[in-house]
């Protein structure tokens, strides 16, 4: 019951990474490798506020910004004369980004590990029938739940969801309908991105920063996209719970094939269901 | 054409020459180019070839390193455990890991294949009888009648000879009727499906073929180093690769060599001079990425070309 | 690209700034070759920080010394060995064969000492191990070019095993990264621990090297609910364990203790109050009281203006390590078997009391394994000594050399 609540909880981390990367493959048909650097960058740039304000909250609206703008430049900059070239050369060019903030964010920030103790209101903890759990973990539940639900509501309820929407499906026609797609794809990368630097932010009391945090989570932002299907916000949901669920029991339970778990998921849903469980054949 | 093959020529004999002009450490930096370079073309084949981006190709790689520690420490320091074990190990795993992951396409098949290589890194990290994290050290190298391969010059020729021979089994892969087929499926995989070619099969093919010579080059490594450990195995070792093979120019079999030889020569003198050398390769990348898509080899070709 | 430019230039200008010192110590004596030094540590990647520890304590030794040692001017070469055993073996082969260095000082990484140990052992190369602690390495893979100025992973664990048992509580559980270090270290505390009476109520070894959330172990640890949790981590795992430990709310219930590395310096600002309470062993702490830590500690803030941490400690013993035994030879480093008897003799005032080598092992003799607490001091973190074991040497089991 307790392992239950703490799957969740870093379930719903991976969700708020893993939401960002689905966006932007649904839209631009891009596996953005850097979506890690970005969770980084956002991790530092959320202590840097937080150490400068004093204000974790003010950090937590910050951070996203900043890096939001990043990736609206690199968009702009980068990807956008690469979308005729299709998949291969924009995986590697990604891939080369990461190569790029690793070093950036070591020479900006140093090596040392970083960390900011959560805001004081949701420090502590709270008894749970037998066992206790962190007051600032359920904040992350609560908090990635929200999310969740504006994004949902975002997507279904808006025009600019129904633009996206319509692009996951087909870009072309979305342009017919004289959309300017050019602007949405930079829209939707930097949103993106901000929602990567969220689940930065929000990860720093528990996880601390360092350098190479981006790269070790990046793997496992992609089996969950993986499992849940390219593009799809339910699947990445999905995807995040059961990979939180699976690796939590999986470390308390078998800690000796733990690692095997996360890979063994997601090489059996691939296997069974090519496009994971919410994805549909693309393009 | 007649010029380049002069031209390569000219080249391996220069490389071969290296161990009686040059210092012993720069001969062994040439010979770790030549080990990488033949993990680069191999991978090559799949992904400049073929089409399909792979981030699992360090599984073979590794899986070829560790087979031949164990057969060259524990069992026979021949030939058979330095070539044909290690060969026949990454194929083995290449027929199953390929079956399996050619199934998918695009991202999905990049996702499986660096899934299955972080379960052979799994693996390989939990293996006590495997040295688990530190590895295998004190591999010896294969004994050959008369032949002292401890001794610099007689090793750079062995993998040489190696080279060489990676180098032509390739050429005569990608020149073959089997080559233009593959290069049909890079281009236009529908079509190729509508002319019927059973396409999966060709896929297959040219997986298990690089599988195959990626282990050659494991093993190589872990006699060059006499040391594996699970980082050969690990999904970044196919993404430094990649690097090499983007940057030398993917398909074609010069191309890698030389993105091995940029790739290294980089991370090991320009590391020398500043601790950004990441900085510059990321950045360089990038710029091969968007301005020369086709790597040094074809920034050389456009440059011959006028 | 402006960027890297810069940074070229300024590595450019380092360089100059050697070759003028290294003028001027020429100017001084005419000396005979330089003494090549190489550096095999991680300048990049996680262990960045504490190979810029080492090198700054090592620098410290030399600077004293006007980069002169028995009459050579020395010369450092640094190579990044990225924490990656293939890296670190090109690197090391570099640095024996083309630049022909006099002594090799590294790595931090166990991974990287186990690659290069055989090379090293070849070659004839003298190495200073300035943190790697592989047990074997002072074991069944010892070597007699091979000296360790840090520590066996057995070293500050053994101690504490006994200590847990007579003054904390005779019921641990166990948690440790699953790999060699982990293994060693565990395996060096429960000898000592189920010796003196104790007993191990679990264990468990958490994903290595990636690992973000302890949830899983701490749920675990709270419902075993034992007096004593004994952990080794080190660097972002160190943090996150120490962090995530208070935020389950263990730190009233059980008794964190560890090994040294789960609150050195450099990981102790990051910790924050978290780390209050926390037993470890290690051989060193910045406030032992004794002559030349205080030296060393006032010499090393005012020129790198922070607190030294373990690891700065282990690169100036090494630095005192090459400098004692050349002085011994005269500067001659030709004569290997010479140059090799010198350094195993070396004696001398380390901060972290007196420096000698065990001769069976060429591991260094911990003149004491610290027991410490961590405690405010002046607004500051900081391990505060409450117990001191001597003498702590490694079994050494399976080593052969002739000692």
């Amino acid at each position: 019951m307790a392992q239950a609540l703490n799957g969740l909880e870093y379930g719903m981390l991976l969700f708020l990474l893993s939401v960002g990367l689905t966006l932007i493959f649904g839209m631009l048909g891009v596996v953005n490798l850097a979506h890690g650097s970005f969770y980084a960058l956002g991790a530092y740039a959320g202590i840097a506020v937080a150490v400068f304000t004093g204000s974790f909250w003010l950090a937590l609206c910050v951070a996203p910004l900043v890096v939001a703008g990043v990736g609206a430049a690199i968009e702009r900059s980068c990807l956008r004369p690469l979308y005729a070239r299709g998949p291969n050369a924009q995986v590697l060019l990604t891939f080369g980004f990461i190569y790029v903030f690793d070093d950036l964010l070591r020479w900006l920030w140093g090596s040392h590990v970083r960390s900011v103790a959560p805001p004081a209101a949701l420090a502590g903890v709270v008894a749970l029938g037998p066992g206790r759990f962190p007051v600032y973990r359920i904040f992350v539940i609560l908090f990635g739940l929200a999310v969740a639900l504006l994004l949902w509501l975002a997507l279904e309820r808006t025009r600019l969801g129904a633009i996206v929407r319509a692009g996951v499906w087909d870009a072309e026609m979305a342009a017919g309908l004289g959309v300017n797609v050019a602007r949405v794809f930079t829209a939707v990368f930097a949103a993106g991105a901000g929602l990567a630097a969220l689940a930065g932010v929000v990860a720093v009391p528990i996880q601390a920063a360092y350098p190479g945090m981006g790269v070790e989570i990046l793997v496992r932002t992609l089996i969950v996209v993986v499992i849940g299907g390219l593009g799809s916000l339910e699947g990445s949901l999905a995807g995040s719970l059961i990979l939180g669920q699976a690796e939590t029991f999986g470390k308390a339970w078998l800690p000796d094939s733990s690692m095997f778990i996360i890979y063994g998921v997601m090489a059996a849903v691939l296997l069974l269901r090519p496009t994971g469980l919410f994805g549909r054949a693309l393009r | 054409m007649r010029s380049a093959r002069r031209l390569a020529l000219a080249g391996l004999v220069a490389v071969a020459a290296l161990p009686w002009l040059v210092g012993s450490y720069p001969v062994k930096l040439a010979q770790e180019i030549l080990i990488w370079g033949i993990f680069a073309m191999s991978l090559d084949l799949l992904m400049g070839y073929a089409g399909m981006l792979s981030f699992g190709h360090s599984a073979f790689f590794g899986l070829g390193g560790y087979v031949a520690a164990l057969a060259l420490r524990g069992w026979s320091p021949s030939l058979v455990s330095a070539l044909v074990l290690p060969a026949a190990a990454a194929a083995a795993a290449g027929l199953v890991v390929g079956f399996l992951s050619i199934r998918v396409s695009g991202v999905y098949f990049i996702m499986l294949t660096l899934a299955f290589s972080q379960m052979f890194y799994a693996a390989a990290f939990n293996a006590e009888w495997l040295g688990a994290s530190d590895g295998l050290p004190g591999v010896p190298r294969p004994r050959l009648i008369g032949l002292d391969l401890d001794r610099t010059e007689v090793f750079h020729l062995y993998i040489l000879a190696f080279f060489v021979l990676a180098l032509v089994a390739l050429a005569r892969v990608v020149r073959s009727p089997f080559g233009r087929v593959l290069r049909g499926v890079e281009d236009n995989e529908r079509r190729m499906v509508a002319l019927g070619y059973a396409v999966r099969r060709f896929k297959l093919a040219a997986f298990v073929v690089g599988a195959t010579i990626a282990g050659v080059a494991g093993s190589l490594e872990a006699q060059f180093n006499g040391y594996i450990s699970p980082e050969a195995l690990f999904w970044t070792t196919s993404g430094e690769a990649l690097l090499m093979v983007s940057i030398g120019g993917a398909g074609t079999l010069a191309g890698p060599v030389l993105g091995a030889a940029a790739f290294i020569g980089l991370q090991s003198l320009l590391s020398s001079y500043t601790e950004h050398w990441t900085l510059i390769l990321g950045a360089a990348f990038i710029g091969f990425v968007l301005w020369a898509p086709e790597g040094l080899l074809g920034l050389a070709r456009r440059e011959a070309g006028g | 690209m402006g960027l890297t430019r810069r940074r070229f230039l300024r590595g450019v200008a380092t360089t100059a700034a050697g070759a003028v010192l290294g003028g001027r110590a020429r100017r001084a004596r005419a000396a005979p070759a330089p003494l090549k030094i190489g550096l095999l540590l991680p300048y990049s990647n996680v262990y960045a920080v504490l190979g810029e520890s080492i090198t700054d304590g090592l620098s410290l030794v030399f600077e004293r010394a006007g980069w002169t040692v028995a009459g050579r001017r020395v010369e450092l070469i640094k190579e990044d060995d990225e924490v990656n055993p293939q890296v670190g073996l090109r690197k090391a082969k570099k640095l024996i064969e083309s630049d022909g260095v006099d002594f090799l000082v590294g790595p931090v990484s166990s991974g990287v000492l186990a690659a290069i140990r055989d090379t090293v052992h070849q070659a004839r190369q003298i190495l200073i191990v300035a943190n790697a602690g592989n047990d074997e390495i002072s074991r069944d893979r010892c070597s007699r070019y091979i000296f360790r100025a840090s520590f066996s992973n057995w070293q500050p664990n053994a101690p504490m095993g006994s200590w847990v048992a007579a003054h904390v509580a005779k019921e641990a559980y166990l948690v440790a990264p699953k790999y060699a270090a982990g293994f060693d270290m565990m395996r060096a505390f429960k000898e000592t621990f189920v010796a003196a009476g104790g007993k191990v109520v679990g264990e468990d070894y958490t994903p290595f090297p990636v690992n973000e959330d302890f949830a899983p172990f701490l749920t675990k640890i709270n419902q075993a609910a034992p007096k004593v949790v004994y952990a080794f981590f080190s660097g972002s795992q160190a943090v996150r364990f120490v962090r995530q430990y208070d935020e389950f709310g263990l730190r009233a219930r059980s008794k964190l203790c560890g090994a040294g590395f789960l609150t050195e310096s450099d990981v102790l600002p990051a910790q924050g109050q978290s780390a209050l309470g926390i037993i470890t062993g290690h051989f060193y702490s910045t406030l032992l009281d004794n002559p030349a830590n205080k030296a060393f500690v006032r010499a090393f803030r005012a020129k790198y203006a922070r607190t030294p941490d373990g690891f700065a400690v282990q690169g100036y013993d090494s630095a005192q390590v090459i400098a004692h035994g050349l002085t011994a030879t005269g500067g001659d480093t030709r004569d290997k078997d010479r140059l090799l008897e010198a350094l195993r003799g070396v004696e001398f005032d380390s901060p972290r009391g007196r420096f000698r080598f065990d001769p069976r092992t060429q591991n260094v003799i911990q003149p004491f394994i610290y027991v410490r607490e961590v405690r405010e001091v002046d607004g500051e973190l900081a391990n505060v000594v409450v117990d001191r074991i001597a003498n702590v040497r490694d079994p050494g089991t399976g080593c052969t050399l002739p000692g």
